[in-house]
């Protein structure tokens, strides 16, 4: 595939700005031809951090964990359909570890052109800025990043396209 | 979903008027049920009482973050308290807590869940900042610190 966009990437973290961004993902990949990744990643960090800070007990950390992995496979395949449902295949790569840098390091061993991300939550200090994951991601990653808005007109396009 | 989000005036009481470790949990579950945040006190009350036997969430320096799983909430649920003279929490330092953060998810959310008490887990480090919540006067002044645009 030649063109701007050949290999697009997705993040996709559970929430209903993410599954927004999935849909649109698989609008652009079916009118680019371009290939879809679809990443979400367990954020180890934040349960080794509530560990560290004596908030979890091991045995809460193992639970959680397991949560984690539940949720990573149910909206992978979530995703999975959608692309399917539209005759878009789409490769699922589930990681562990700090969500930003994982987004990071995916991009650049896929060598992604976009990254796709939902639409951030609204930014109220510095702390959240800092701290924000999906921001931080935005910032970092090699290739362009897209924040997809407006859910009615994304799912309309998605429900436009023919399957 | 932020802790900014979870924090609103009426689910936070300043001061607490509980002097035992039990008394605190009823008093913060009480809010949240006064809120219509919780939908049964006691299974609520139960859960976090469980997630206590198996070791105290009173931290250090005065934070105590007691927190369960329940399905007595719809959504990512959040309370605070404040005692100026402290509350014996059965802390792990063993000294009394002042600032007091419960939090309860459904099942089915430990996503949003596990990132809320990361991020009360950030705030709690700063010292300069516990003291300022310390000093609080009342729930608007707690929500305007926690919410702050800076």
């Amino acid at each position: 595939m030649e063109g701007p966009i050949r290999k697009i990437l997705v993040y996709v973290d559970g929430t209903e700005e993410a599954i927004t961004a999935a849909q649109y993902a698989v609008c652009l990949a079916k009118s680019t031809g371009a290939e879809l990744h679809a990443l979400y990643v367990i954020n180890t960090r934040a349960l080794n951090d509530l560990v560290k800070a004596r908030i979890f007990l091991d045995s809460e950390e193992a639970e959680y964990h397991q949560d984690l992995e539940s949720d990573a496979e149910r909206y992978l395949k979530h995703v999975d359909k959608m692309g399917s449902r539209k005759g878009v295949s789409v490769i699922l790569e589930k990681r562990s570890g700090t969500v930003h840098q994982e987004i990071k390091k995916y991009a650049e061993e896929v060598d992604v052109d976009l990254l796709l991300i939902g639409e951030l939550s609204h930014i109220r200090s510095r702390r959240d800025e800092f701290y924000n994951e999906t921001e931080r991601a935005m910032r970092l990653v090699h290739c362009s990043v897209l924040v997809v808005k407006d859910e009615e007109r994304v799912w309309d396009l998605y429900d436009a396209l023919p399957e | 979903m932020a802790l900014v989000d979870l924090v609103k005036p009426e689910i936070i009481k300043v001061p607490l008027e509980s002097k035992s470790k039990e008394a605190v949990i009823r008093e913060l579950l009480q809010i949240l049920i006064d809120a219509g945040r919780v939908s049964d006190f006691d299974a609520a009350y139960d859960a976090l009482l469980a997630r206590e036997a198996k070791g105290s969430t009173g931290l250090e320096a005065g934070i105590a973050v007691p927190h369960a799983k329940t399905d007595t909430v719809s959504t990512l649920t959040l309370a605070i308290g404040i005692a100026p003279e402290g509350i014996d929490f059965r802390a792990l330092d063993g000294n009394p807590s002042n600032l007091f953060f419960l939090m309860l998810a459904p099942p089915n959310q430990s996503g949003p869940h596990i990132e809320a008490l990361s991020e009360i887990a950030r705030i709690t480090q700063s010292k300069t900042f516990c003291k300022m919540l310390l000093r609080a006067r009342d729930p608007e002044e707690v929500a305007d610190l926690l919410t702050e645009e800076d």
